[in-house]
This record gives C-alpha cells, structure tokens and sequence, in this order.
C-alpha cells in the first residue's frame, strides 16, 4: 500500500471515528446547540473542554518526545500568529452558527439523523466555502484566505 | 445508544481525533477543509485527497452512530426555532447562515473543528483568537435573538 493510500486511510478512520463522537454526543440535533448557546445547557461546553484538555496533553507529551510520525515525517505543528481575519471570520462564522445553530461537522450528523433542514445549511456551507476558495484565488484576498485548517 | 454519551467518556474520544491523525500523518484536522475538497470532487481539482476520505469518514460516522441510536427518523429539524415561521422563511435563514458559515470559515481559516477542537490543542493563538471569536459571537447573537422574539427562538 503506498504511503498516499495509507494517508487516505487513515483520513476515512479518524473521519469515521469523528463523525461517529459528534453523532454519539448528540450535536446532530439542532436544539442540541441552540440550549448551548443560549447557556442553558453546559453538556457541550463540558465536551469541548475534555476534549482540548486531553488533546492538549497529549500534544505536549507528543512534542516533548520528538514525535515522529509514521506517514509524514517530524511531527510539526500548524500554529498560526494572531491576524485581523482570525475576528472578521470568526464573527461571521459565528453569526451564521447562531442562526444555524449547528456547524460543519453537526451539519452532517444532523443530515445523517434524518433532520431534513440540515441539507439546506450544507448547501449554504458548500456554497460559502466554493465561494471563500473563489475569493481566495483572487489577486486581493489571496493573503485574507490562506488554506483553511 | 442513549441520546448522548456522558461528557467524560465522550469529550476525552473526541479530543484525541486530532492527535491521531497528527501521531499518524503529520496532518491538521478540520472540517471546513474538507467541505472545499469534496466539493472539488465535481471539478477533479482535488489538491489534497486524504481530505475527501476525512469528508467520507465523517458522514459514515454519523449514519453509524444515528443508525444505533435507532434512526434516522426524518423530520424538519428546527421546528423549536423557526417553527413559528413560514417553511420558506427557515430555508432562507438556513441557507444564509449556511453561507456565512462557509464564507467566514475560510476567511478565518478554519472552523469549530479546524480551529476550536485542533487547534486550540496544540495552544495555536490564531486558533483561539478565531474560536473564541465564534463563540462569543455566536453567543452574543443567540441571546439577543431569544430576547427580542419573546423566547421564541
């Protein structure tokens, strides 16, 4: 199996995996985010905080050791500096999670679930994201919009 | 399957996702990314492949553990939000947000996952400067939204 393919698979499990956690966690009901949002509900908050926690500590145990990965060399981080598209972005990235009240990866656990209207936010997100890559490619913005993480 | 898992069995699975995929290939998850792959898909302009698979994996995910939850059972979805709006209303504030979603995603370089899971766990300060910017956002407008319709949405 060339080392491609194996990258490629291990993108199918640990997307597999990922969608299976945000479906079994229960973001995949819109109302799910809404009570999160409008602070009524700390399940999610509570979720998101375990998760950065023992990601970040096995980060630092992964970067202490020198990690060497198996498929793609050195281990290195993609750290990004602070930059003005970091809040221009994120607020409207945020406005539309508001309204939506769900976001990239939900969008696809709500679809999956059987929640009709989640077909109509990918769209939206599809859409959104062809254009942001359009804009990207531009001469202007090239520099606003680097790959996205 | 209960509706959902407990937060100290689920939280810590989710967050070692990324690791994993940093561990094995050297590589950054987030969802965002992959939207623009797969949609690239239709073009055959896909630059990073590994990203279609992610894409891939992620909706297998969901249907699996929907499917053991004993779905999928198909129903609208926001009725609780936009239930007192015209069905028409709802598509248009869906597909708008949708659009600023993924618009503001690849202005900010990433998403929830991309930025707020990923990384805010390798202590990226772009990434929390974006995560937290949707989150308060996000937060702001929600509650201020509940307040003028009268707790309605």
């Amino acid at each position: 199996m060339s080392r491609s393919t194996r990258v490629n698979v291990t993108g199918l499990g640990v997307g597999a995996a990922f969608g299976f956690l945000i479906q079994a966690a229960g973001f995949g009901d819109a109302d799910f985010i809404h009570r999160m949002l409008l602070l009524q509900s700390w399940y999610p908050w509570e979720v998101f905080a375990a998760a950065i926690a023992v990601g970040g500590a096995a980060f630092w145990l992964l970067e202490r050791r020198r990690w060497v990965t198996p498929l793609g060399g050195q281990l290195k981080l993609n750290r990004t500096s602070i930059k003005p598209r970091h809040f221009y972005g994120g607020m409207l990235f945020g406005s539309g999670w508001a309204f939506s009240t769900t976001c990239p990866v939900p969008a696809i656990a709500m679809v999956a679930s059987g929640g009709v209207l989640g077909l109509v936010v990918k769209s939206g997100l599809f859409t959104g994201i062809m254009f942001g890559d359009r804009v990207a490619g531009g001469h202007h913005h090239a520099r606003l919009l680097p790959p996205a993480a | 399957m209960p509706h959902h898992l407990p937060w100290y069995i689920v939280g810590p699975l989710l967050g070692l996702c990324p690791v994993v995929l940093y561990a094995v290939a050297n590589k950054h998850l987030g969802a965002s990314a992959a939207y623009s792959q797969a949609a690239r898909v239709l073009v055959r302009r896909v630059s990073e492949p590994w990203r279609v698979y992610f894409f891939v994996g992620l909706v297998i995910g969901a249907v699996a553990a929907a499917v053991l939850k004993g779905g999928p059972q198909f129903h609208l979805g926001y009725e609780f939000i936009y239930g007192w709006m015209p069905l028409w209303g709802a598509v248009g504030v869906l597909f708008a947000s949708g659009l600023a979603m993924g618009y503001g995603a690849r202005w900010a370089g990433g998403c929830t996952s991309g930025h707020g899971l990923c990384g805010m766990s390798i202590r990226s300060a772009g990434s929390f400067a974006a995560a937290l910017t949707f989150f308060a956002t996000a937060v702001a407008i929600s509650l201020a939204l509940n307040w003028a319709t009268g707790n309605r949405t």
